[in-house]
């Protein structure tokens, strides 16, 4: 899993010294926001009842990298999630486009792809959290000038992995739990 | 805004409504043990004592040394008899399938084993064909293996057991760790073996050259004309004048909790989960209580040498408990045991002394070797530290020291307790 995240650094990379011959114009995007999302799951508590609950996490991240044509810049998008149980940090590569738009309305594609490592997680005792993939695709708006700083506003949808490995109980010798974070994720940010 | 964009924003809103529904999904495993009850009838079981063709070790439990011959017990299943006379490559000679089986004891050519509620003695003049010579009935009531419990049902002339299996289940949870409000069951788990094999049983001996060896876990002893079986609750004494046809001789309540029985100098050390009992053995066949030394509620297997008994204490076990430690109690007046010192360990299992190396098993933490001569300062001489193995029990024989674990049965050449050096490993599951 790691190596695919490693894959889009040299990806984004490669693609960024592709470009130094023509003086490259260095884009960057800087978003916060929050990840929505619900869990379903049965309660032990009221005897094994599917419960729904809410869930709202928050994330910042932020993209760095190269304008490759008109439309596409790509790089690397590095960020950090706030889930209720875990604490991750990704590494992703990541690509915008401007899809259509007026000069200073812009509607973009978003796509980020890689790695959420656990590097900052402080674990409860004898529990160890472990990161995943992520895939964050979305569409945005971008309003400002074109060449100078602009707003932004996104909505995509955030796939992250987890494994957590737990203590077992009185009566288990194993006990461990495979996540997977479905959330819509809505982000305000700048972009230069 | 140019109609054309106006798509692409009701594709956006459209995405964002998609997303809106999007659930976390979580799903946790668990290796969970699962009872279920069985019955059986004692009229099968006591035909099902027989030689059967060597197998591999599944899941040992208690071993026994005589000569050069191991006895490893399969929990509940019976006996694997291994010629050790080459310690490098021992072998597997014959299994003796015993149901509910769990302590050992050997006392030239008989071996004694528990059968559920039964004492059976077997010929093991030739150990490739071992026999059943001997039965004495209905002589141990109830018993745990690995935390399933069986009791013994007279009127109808049956065992309700409990069979114990490990099974896998995956629930979805709410991708949170929910840590309270079960995580002080937490500490109770990892079957300990020592307490919840504890069918009723016999242990190390003191004397006679005749008898072998057992480890410190050991619920079966034998010393002088009889033998030592500790139950849960009570001490069982069966006289063994004529050693092929043991008699039911004599009862003595103990408490509850009983767990290992070790005698030493015409004394009888019983471990139990809230002390050790010091009984006097002069006489064999009545034994006499003179004392008794109380700790916390935990395991404790006891080994004893020259006036100083070695107590271990842990946590993590059906007994309860919430220390982990090592004590060294002053027994050279039987009467009234006083504390040395005791000293902070991680999860201490069986041990073994060969004065001045003390062996002790640390579960996972694998095997501490300590030289105990400065009484003060054990903690100051840890000679060695193994980790990389499961150690359950120990028996050190001078220049050899055997051990088991949830992964095998280990033998080291331990002429230099620094530098222990393993001699063979029989691992779990593997034939040989």
């Amino acid at each position: 899993m790691k190596k695919i995240a490693y894959l889009w650094l040299l990806l984004a990379a490669t693609a960024a010294n592709a470009q130094t011959a023509n003086s490259p114009r260095f884009v960057n995007h800087t978003e916060f926001g929050g990840l929505f999302g619900r869990v379903k799951y049965s309660n032990p508590y009221t005897g094994n009842q599917e419960q729904v609950d809410s869930k709202t996490s928050l994330t910042i991240q932020t993209f760095n990298g190269v304008q490759l044509n008109r439309r596409l810049s790509a790089g690397v998008t590095l960020g950090m999630d706030w889930y209720k149980a875990a604490l991750l940090n990704l590494v992703a590569g990541g690509v915008r486009y401007d899809l259509v738009g007026r000069k200073n309305v812009q509607l973009f594609g978003t796509v980020d792809a890689g790695y959420a490592f656990a590097w900052f997680h402080d674990d409860s005792e004898g529990f160890d959290t472990k990161g995943g993939l992520m895939v964050n695709p979305g569409l945005g708006i971008k309003a400002g000038k074109p060449g100078s700083a602009a707003f932004t506003l996104a909505l995509t949808y955030k796939r992250q992995e987890a494994h957590v490995t737990k203590v077992p109980l009185w009566d288990q010798k194993e006990r461990f739990e495979d996540r997977v974070y479905n959330r819509l994720a809505l982000r305000l940010g700048i972009s230069f | 805004m140019p109609n054309r964009m106006k798509p692409k924003l009701l594709l956006l809103c459209i995405v964002a409504w998609l997303c809106w529904s999007c659930n976390d999904q979580c799903k946790e495993t668990r290796v969970v043990r699962r009872f279920s009850n069985v019955t059986y009838s004692l009229m099968e079981l006591r035909t099902q004592v027989k030689a059967e063709a060597p197998r591999t070790l599944e899941q040992p439990g208690k071993m026994y040394v005589k000569g050069k011959y191991l006895y490893v017990n399969e929990i509940k299943k019976g006996i694997h008899i291994i010629d050790n006379g080459n310690p490098a490559s021992p072998k597997f000679i014959t299994f003796i399938n015993i149901p509910g089986n769990g302590d050992i004891a050997v006392r030239d050519n008989i071996l004694y084993a528990d059968s559920y509620s039964d004492l059976v003695s077997i010929d093991i003049t030739d150990p490739t064909a071992p026999k059943e010579v001997g039965r004495v009935k209905n002589v141990f009531q109830t018993g745990t293996f690995d935390g399933g419990s069986w009791a013994l049902n007279e009127t109808i002339g049956a065992i309700s057991d409990q069979n114990v299996e490990w099974v896998e289940e995956t629930v979805a949870v709410n991708c949170e760790d929910n840590i309270s409000p079960t995580s002080w069951w937490g500490g109770w788990l990892f079957a300990d073996r020592a307490f919840l094999s504890s069918a009723s049983s016999a242990s190390p001996q003191s004397s006679g050259s005749t008898s072998g060896q057992g480890g410190s876990m050991a619920r079966f002893a034998l010393d002088r004309n009889f033998l030592y079986a500790v139950g849960q609750s009570r001490m069982h004494l069966f006289k063994i004048d004529k050693p092929s046809q043991p008699v039911d001789f004599k009862t003595i309540d103990l408490g509850w909790g009983i767990e290992t029985i070790f005698p030493y100098d015409n004394k009888l050390f019983i471990g139990s989960s809230s002390g050790m009992f010091i009984y006097d053995n002069i006489d064999p066949a009545e034994p006499k209580q003179l004392s008794m030394f109380r700790h916390g509620r935990a395991c404790d297997p006891v080994v004893v040498h020259e006036g100083v008994a070695y107590v271990t204490l842990r946590t993590g076990t059906a007994c309860g408990g919430a220390q982990n430690q090592l004590d060294l109690v002053d027994v050279s007046n039987p009467s009234a045991p006083q504390l040395i010192k005791s000293y902070q360990m991680e999860n201490p299992h069986g041990l073994s002394v060969d004065f001045p190396t003390l062996f002790l098993c640390e579960g996972e933490h694998g095997l501490k070797v300590f030289d105990v001569s400065e009484r003060f300062s054990v903690d100051k001489n840890l000679l060695a530290h193994f980790k990389d193995m499961h150690a359950y029990d120990v028996i050190s024989l001078g220049k050899t020291l055997l051990l088991i674990g949830e992964d095998g049965f280990y033998q080291y050449d331990s002429s230099n307790p620094k530098d222990l050096r393993l001699l063979g490993k029989i691992p779990v599951g593997k034939a040989i």
